[in-house]
């Protein structure tokens, strides 16, 4: 097997030293792969999230990405914190937070702009996003302006922009209507064959089969308890029952 | 407290301009350093706060309104030049969006509400909190004293600009050409609603949000004071020291002796505040105690400070906040001799914080 | 840290019956005013809209709008020192009638600019000119006596009422430059604006999120608001309960907003902010931007030169 995107090994995370998030999770991420994290509300699939993309640093276990330990002085180093802020991208479940320039087209080129793309560069690729995110009308609006679904394709266009090799989406289909979710998983498809390696933290187990290799379940203990292929993983509907992620009356258990 | 263009001479303005810059520019200097990149969106939102809190105008009698700033909140939990860059990002928007004060009076908003305010107040609480623990009700009401003194501290500064317009620019028959009140007039108007509202609202706010962090996100309090102690059991060693007790007091008492000083002279009525029908001002309620201020004053000090101008009413204010300066100084003076073990004691302060390391994201113990 | 689950609990029962309202007399109560909460909230909400609506105006294609807005930032600045410097009336006055022209070439409706201006004024120098029209503030020649005192005639003195009109037309004009410049600059080109001219770059950045966060917390306020005239009997409430209220919410508001701050630098982190915000425009000057200057330049020497003959 080849040497993995990511790999984390026993982290542990709590807000504010007191609110547990993460306790002893472990993870491997092989380049190509698209793992999704399930768990119920408060698990802890936001938080790791944030870890992968060194956002936050847990209190204690390792994490490393491209072979490489991620930790707070080194993404301090321009030559690091470039190189790994270009190649790990990461969609926010609040676009809210995501979207803070004064219009969409800054917006988007801010990512491209703050990793030293030149201008004009920037701009065409910009332009290309919008055309392929459809969102041509929305760039001059201001992104506060926007409704949450026209936020959450713009805080994605503004990802994309950057073309990075790891894309992190925290609920991606949350907020969306049901064509453009259908959008989105289309579009998480074409990412995926052309070869990125794709995490993604997700509640819609009806989509699961389509979108992911692998699952990750997260335990309410904020502790992994299942690492498998999805198909085999969605099969076993105690497990699922187990961690709340489904009700005695849903859907999926009825098949 | 916005001053609008059109009531400051732009001379005025030109000298504001002109002392504001280098204080931007050492804000800017002083956040760089201290507060960092990961604060500036913290920043932004203490100028979007300082925004709302200043819409949030009390009514009052006389028909205007008055509104809270959050300067002091911001400075207690930013620092006082983080304070400053913040609130006159708030009047910036203000001015040149929603016309609330001036574009040339920028500079002069800026520096009552972004300088005065959050540095009185800062410094005030500094002193009233000692190093009292980070969670201890005596970090809120020091702030809430503080935040109440830098807002008035910031209305009187405002009063004085407006008042000394009349005096300064008119035209040769004595038409005033800004703002027409004399400092006389200026300084009730702006004092009596903020001594009586405005500066408790600010008060209620800076002692509301310390609560909610003190319950809630206690790392937020540690920014700005990395080595105080955090729970009261940490600081329990140490008494409240009367010297810094007295010095606030005394603090306080120069704050607003000018008030008292100037409020009820002259157009209300030159030197002798008996035969004022403060009424007819609705102004009954204050110079009772304003009254003995003057009367003290006026006889122990200044006899009847001069011909009544209001120049002479500054000067001797500024010479009775002197006078209390001495004072203070001399018992602070005094006090250290006769107890001695402060130096001591301060020392045990400074050792405090070596138990307690600087709390940085992502260190500590799982809970 | 426990975890309630959501579906271990049923529902009390309280919550499955079908009730009335809390209150059965509810819609038969008397309509209160609202207080001063509920009125700076609606006043909020309006000015918010306002702002939003401004980047229509800024589109269109009038004078203004064709200037470069560095341009147009520094000659504001110059004409709002012209306007302070000004002593005749008749001159001011005429200042302001070309801030109203200005608005015409602009595309502005006229009506809105001179609403939009006049909004400001009433509140702060109105009531604040007031008492100085009379005897009792400015002495002088009593035009219009009210009443006497000692003997004197009291009223209305022809230097108070010149002193205030002298004010009230230099605040008008001088927001009239302010609105007209905001009115007619989309947020971002005058934010790149204040970048050129000199204001540092943190500076600008907290501006620009400051103005983000400002929306975002008035929608906060305006919720936690609603939410809580949902849940009170009869809806408005005294202005002592609202001054509680705004002091209650403070803290809350902050911790909600402070937890958005982190996450919203967390989004700047995660794509490459590292303290130096980098932009995508780009200004050039034209030639209506050089005639532009040349006028502002003319108008303003002429003004001042005249106002040295009327004035005094
Ligand atoms: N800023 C914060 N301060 C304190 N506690 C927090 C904070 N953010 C998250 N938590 C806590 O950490 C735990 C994990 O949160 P996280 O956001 O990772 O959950 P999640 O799995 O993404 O949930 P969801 O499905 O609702 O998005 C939760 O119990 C939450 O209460
Ligand atoms: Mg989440």
């Amino acid at each position: 097997m080849t040497e993995p995107v990511l790999a984390c090994s026993d982290l542990r995370y709590a807000y504010l030293e007191r609110f547990a998030a993460l306790d002893g999770v472990s993870l491997s991420v092989a380049p190509g792969e698209t793992v999704a994290l399930l768990g119920a509300n408060g698990c802890g699939k936001s938080t790791l999230l944030k870890v992968l993309d060194g956002l936050i640093f847990p209190d204690s276990g390792e994490f490393h990405a491209f072979g490489e330990q991620v930790l707070e002085d080194k993404l301090e180093d321009e030559q690091f914190n470039k190189g790994f802020r270009g190649r790990v991208g990461f969609v926010f479940q609040n676009s809210d937070a995501q979207v803070f320039s004064p219009t969409v087209r800054e917006e988007i080129a801010f990512g491209c702009l703050q990793l030293g793309l030149d201008r004009a560069t920037t701009a065409d690729r910009v332009d290309d996003v919008v055309s392929m995110l459809d969102i041509g009308e929305l760039v001059d609006r201001a992104p506060y302006q926007l409704s949450g679904g026209q936020k959450k394709r713009v805080a994605i266009a503004s990802v994309l922009v950057m073309n990075p090799e790891v894309l992190l989406f925290d609920e991606p289909t949350a907020a969306l209507d049901p064509r453009t979710q259908f959008w989105l998983i289309e579009l998480l498809h074409q990412l995926r064959t052309a070869g990125k390696t794709i995490v993604l933290a997700s509640h819609d187990l009806d989509t699961l089969p389509e979108l992911a290799d692998r699952c990750l379940v997260f335990s309410e203990e904020h502790r992994v308890v299942a690492d498998a292929p999805t198909g085999e993983l969605l099969a076993d509907h105690d497990l699922l029952l187990r961690v709340n992620l489904v009700h005695e009356r849903s859907q999926l258990l009825r098949r | 407290m916005h001053i609008p263009d059109g009531y400051l001479s732009p001379q005025t303005s030109a000298v504001f301009t002109v002392s504001m810059l280098p204080l931007w520019w050492q804000s800017a200097r002083q956040v760089r350093k201290v507060v960092k990149s990961r604060y500036v969106p913290l920043l932004a939102l203490g100028a979007a706060f300082s925004f709302v809190i200043m819409m949030f105008n009390v009514p009052i009698p006389d028909g205007t309104t008055a509104h809270a700033v959050g300067g002091a909140l911001i400075a207690i939990l930013l620092g006082p030049w983080a304070a400053g860059i913040a609130v006159s990002i708030a009047l910036l928007i203000q001015a040149l969006f929603f016309g609330d004060g001036g574009v040339l009076a920028f500079p002069v908003n800026a520096f009552n509400m972004a300088v005065l305010l959050p540095f009185v107040a800062y410094g005030v609480y500094r002193l009233l909190a000692g190093n009292a623990a980070l969670t201890s009700p005596r970090r809120v009401w020091s702030a809430a004293v503080g935040a109440y003194a830098g807002l008035n501290a910031a209305a009187l500064a405002t009063a004085i600009e407006f008042g000394v317009q009349p005096d300064l620019f008119h035209k040769a028959d004595g038409t005033p050409l800004y703002s027409p009140f004399h400092l006389s007039q200026s300084i009730p108007a702006m004092m009596l609603p903020h001594l009586l509202i405005a500066g408790l609202v600010e008060a209620a706010v800076t002692a509301g949000v310390l609560t909610y962090l003190q319950r809630a996100n206690v790392p937020v309090l540690r920014i700005n004071a990395p080595n105080v102690a955090l729970t009261p059991a940490e600081v329990a060693r140490r008494p409240v020291s009367p010297v810094r007790v007295g010095m606030v007091t005394l603090g306080i008492l120069a704050l607003i002796s000018p008030l008292g000083l100037l409020a009820p002279g002259g157009a209300f009525g030159e030197d002798a505040p008996e035969d004022l029908d403060l009424a007819r001002y609705h102004l009954s309620a204050v110079p009772t105690g304003l009254q003995k201020y003057t009367d003290f004053w006026g006889n122990a000090l200044l006899p009847g400070y001069g011909d009544g101008s209001p120049w002479q009413y500054v000067v001797s204010a500024i010479i009775g906040m002197a006078a209390i300066a001495v004072v203070a100084g001399a018992l602070v003076w005094l006090l250290r001799r006769v107890r001695g073990g402060e130096a001591g004691a301060a020392d045990i302060d400074g050792g405090s914080g070596v138990d307690t390391p600087p709390v940085k994201e992502g260190s500590g113990s799982p809970a | 840290m426990t975890t309630s689950t959501a579906q271990s609990q049923p529902a009390p029962a309280w919550l499955l019956q079908r009730e009335v309202a809390l209150c059965p007399c509810g819609c038969i109560g008397k309509r209160r005013k609202g207080s001063y909460v509920a009125k700076t909230l609606s006043g909020a909400s309006g000015v918010l809209r306002q702002a939003m609506s401004s980047d229509d105006i800024a589109a269109q294609p009038g004078l203004l709008q064709r200037l470069d807005p560095r341009i147009k930032l520094v000659s504001l600045l110059g004409l709002l020192v012209t306007v302070a410097l000004l002593r005749s009336l008749p001159l001011l006055a005429g200042a302001y009638v070309v801030t109203l022209v200005l608005a015409a070439a602009s595309k502005l409706s006229v009506t809105f600019f001179i609403k939009r201006v006049w909004l400001f004024i009433p509140i702060f120098t109105g009531i604040v000119v007031l008492p100085a029209t009379l005897s009792i503030i400015t002495p002088g020649h009593v035009v219009l006596p009210l009443w006497t005192w000692h003997g004197q005639p009291q009223g209305f003195t022809e230097q108070g009422l010149h002193s205030a009109g002298l004010i009230i037309t230099r605040v008008a004009t001088s927001i009239s430059l302010v609105v007209l410049l905001t009115l007619t600059t989309p947020w971002v080109r005058l934010l790149a604006a204040l970048r050129s001219i000199g204001v540092p770059r943190m500076f600008v950045l907290i501006i620009g999120m400051a103005y983000r966060y400002l929306f975002l917390l008035l929608d906060t306020v305006d919720d936690m608001y609603t939410a809580r005239k949902a849940r009170t009997l009869g809806g408005g409430g005294d202005s002592a309960a609202g001054r509680r209220f705004v002091a209650a919410s403070a803290g809350t508001l902050f911790g909600k907003a402070h937890q958005l701050s982190e996450e919203v630098h967390q989004a700047m982190l995660a794509r490459g902010y590292t303290g130096d915000a980098r932009s995508l425009q780009v200004f050039r000057l034209r030639r209506i931007d050089v005639v532009w200057t040349i006028c502002a330049a003319a108008g303003a020497v002429a003004l001042l030169l005249a106002d040295r003959g009327l004035g005094g």
